[in-house]
């Protein structure tokens, strides 16, 4: 049996969305930066128990560092939703319980992934500390240039959605 | 209106594509405009989008749009606007080709984007870079502070053992110590000068003094040294250079031996000569040029441009002692006047080194001449008592010591800050040694209460405080709450006597 669940990755431009993604789909990574305008959509189709498999519709949303802007259409049907910022940059997250709220307004009773990535740039320790600090807490620490934890984020958004059917 | 249909169509039709659906999403008719579909295939199948259909069943809204979607469709991609109506027989689907539109777009957004996300990282790496050099200079100064206890010991104690009866081997062992001491103090201040400079705390003090007494002593100080080392020193100055002048003293001797100390340390033999001309003299202002030139190895001329930067050192000198913050100190000083040094050099042949300085000078001199202490100053009758408050065990040994060896003193020892106004009404004293970091109550604020104090004795006792913290700041705010002076650690004992003779009568 196949489930199909809609996956939107959101928050402000260059933060690797479209990395996280290629990371988990063609586990690959580039250090250009092409600018996302409007949607990118993918598939990718995990298996989730033997003969049962999830198929991830993967929706790469523009970044805005105004959430408020997001086209209403490109919501509709979420069934599950990452949110995206930057570590190196702390325009990225500074208001990120402010973002928070606009996503779980948009998309109530959803499971809500908090991913801080770029995490090769940075000594974790410190980060750890940095995000203590502003009270900021996050679900994975994440690198898409490496691979670190990538596929933690979707596993988990898998399991979370394989038990709310 | 058929020529403008025919037209129309070649120019509309290839960039709107109309597609209807079932409603088991299988697609009955396709006009293929620009996407090339498989009737009766499943449209889930043409593009993932798609699959939101499922999504839009159960909205109430007739018709959606979707606006900038990428479709990537037989290894081509399209940015389309995408049009979904339900209809009763199934779902109408139009395409809105934009691809050429959006890519305008693109670009935009793709230098906007990129744009704020550089001015980004240039801020933050700026400010990382500022916090370093921040936490650097309060690291060196921190540091620096808690060497000069131990250090002022050190001076004290070989002063003190110095006028012991020694042996000769012991005396040259003395000596060798003094000098070791002067140069590790000499180093600590200098390190001291340079991360105070960079941290801009360094605060000029102008006063008036007598340039041509300065003159004297370095032409006294040098000429000695250029005899011990074979060299010939020449101090030569425009005798129209007012005699008294406004400036910060010490910080205009500190830029002066620094650069003849270098000129001495990289002169073997031939002359170093120190010149100061008159450039400008107007108003009540004088403008000075200082120029000292030295015989020695001179400076490469690649290495020009950095012999003023901190840790710089010549490759020659790299035997020699000195750890060459001395330039970079004499820039640094400079700056803080206004004014900037410049060098001039030939490989081995010498270099000059020079710049201007603007000073006030008074026309009516307030200075009188200084009145020379007497050796130790006795009291009428019996010893002046003195208070000293010090909890640091070391230096209540060597201050101690050094009160007492001049026999005109008795001296009280508190180290707890608390009990100071306590012993004050319990005893008389003459004046009061304190040191500003006090357990239970600091040096300022004991201050303060002494200064509030009902009786006028004890109230105006005098009081010199004792600190490592010689900032500027600092002291200002210690002579606020009410010290009559602040004599900075390591302190010589001269300087310290001096000063407690000042305020005794
Ligand atoms: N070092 C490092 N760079 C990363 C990582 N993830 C993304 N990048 C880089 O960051 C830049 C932006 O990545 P994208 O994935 O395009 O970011 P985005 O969030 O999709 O950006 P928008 O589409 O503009 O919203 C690119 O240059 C990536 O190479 C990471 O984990 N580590
Ligand atoms: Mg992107």
């Amino acid at each position: 049996m196949q489930t199909s669940k809609k996956i939107v990755i959101l928050g402000h431009f260059g933060v690797g969305k479209t990395s996280l993604i290629r990371r988990f789909v063609e586990d690959s990574f580039s250090d250009n930066y092409k600018v996302s305008i409007g949607v990118h959509i993918t598939k990718k189709v995990v298996e989730i128990a033997a003969g049962d498999s999830m198929s991830l519709i993967l929706w790469d949303l523009e970044g805005t560092d105004d959430l408020e802007t997001i086209r209403n259409s490109y919501l509709l049907g979420t069934h599950g939703v990452i949110f995206v910022f930057d570590v190196t940059r702390p325009s990225t997250f500074q208001n990120i319980n402010t973002d928070l709220k606009i996503v779980t307004e948009k998309l109530p009773n959803i499971p809500l992934l908090v991913i801080g990535n770029k995490t090769d740039l940075v000594v974790i320790k410190e980060l750890e500390e940095l995000l203590n600090k502003n009270q900021i807490s996050t679900d994975f620490l994440t690198s898409a240039k490496t691979g670190d934890a990538v596929n933690d984020v979707f596993l988990k958004l898998v399991n979370q959605l394989n038990g709310a059917t | 209106m058929e020529l403008l249909n025919k037209y129309k169509k070649s120019y509309t039709n290839n960039d709107i594509q109309f597609v209807f659906v079932n409603d088991s999403r299988v697609i009955l008719e396709s006009d293929q405009a620009f996407l090339k579909l498989t009737i009766g295939d499943f449209i889930y199948n043409t593009h993932p989008f798609f699959e939101c259909l499922h999504a839009l069943e159960n909205t109430p809204e007739e018709e959606t749009t979707f606006n900038c979607v990428h479709l990537n469709i037989h290894d081509k991609e399209y940015t389309t606007d995408i049009k979904i109506i339900k209809k009763i027989d199934g779902i109408l689907l139009v395409l809105h080709n934009l691809t050429q539109h959006y890519l305008t777009y693109q670009s935009i957004a793709q230098s906007r984007n990129e744009s704020i996300i550089n001015g980004e990282l240039i801020i933050l790496k700026n400010s990382e870079l500022e916090e370093r050099e921040r936490f650097k200079n309060s690291f060196i100064q921190n540091f620096s502070h808690e060497l000069r206890n131990p250090l002022t010991n050190i001076i004290s104690i070989t002063n003190i053992i110095a006028n012991t009866e020694l042996t000769g081997e012991q005396k040259n062992m003395i000596n060798f110590l003094r000098e070791s001491n002067a140069n590790l103090k000499l180093m600590l201040e200098d390190i001291l000068s340079i991360s105070m400079i960079a941290s801009g705390k360094l605060q000029l003090r102008n006063k008036e003094f007598n340039i041509y007494e300065l003159f004297n002593l370095l032409r006294f100080t040098y000429g000695a040294k250029a005899k011990e080392k074979g060299l010939e020193f020449t101090l030569t100055s425009d005798i129209k250079i007012p005699e008294y002048v406004e400036g910060d003293y010490l910080r205009i001797y500190q830029i002066l031996t620094n650069l003849l100390d270098n000129a001495f340390k990289y002169t073997q033999d031939g002359s170093i000569n120190f010149n100061i001309e008159l450039n400008q003299k107007r108003a009540n202002k004088v403008s000075l040029r200082f120029k000292i030139s030295d015989t020695g190895i001179g400076i490469p001329q690649e290495k020009l441009a950095t012999v003023f930067n901190s840790f710089t050192q010549l490759k020659t000198a790299e035997q020699q002692n000195g750890n060459g913050l001395g330039l970079a100190i004499v820039k640094g000083l400079l700056q803080q006047m206004e004014s900037d040094i410049k060098v001039h050099s030939k490989l081995n042949r010498g270099s000059t080194f020079y710049f201007d300085i603007v000073l006030k000078y008074p026309l009516h001199p307030t200075i009188k001449p200084d009145i020379k202490e007497k050796k130790y100053k006795h009291k009428e009758e019996g010893k002046f008592k003195v208070l000293l408050v010090e909890d640091d065990i070391h230096l209540q040994t060597t201050l101690f010591k050094i009160l007492i060896n001049t026999e005109v003193f008795f001296v009280d020892l508190i180290n707890d800050g608390a009990k100071v106004i306590e012993e004050l009404v319990n005893n008389s004293y003459d004046i009061i040694l304190m040191d500003i970091n006090l357990p239970n109550l600091s040096g300022d604020k004991i201050t303060h209460a002494i200064r509030e104090f009902p009786f006028k004795n004890i109230k105006k006792i005098p009081i010199i405080g004792l600190t490592a913290n010689a900032y500027e700041d600092d002291i200002k705010a210690y002579l606020k709450a009410g010290m009559n002076a602040v004599v900075p650690k390591p302190f010589d004992h001269d300087v310290l006597l001096k000063t407690m003779f000042k305020y005794l009568k």
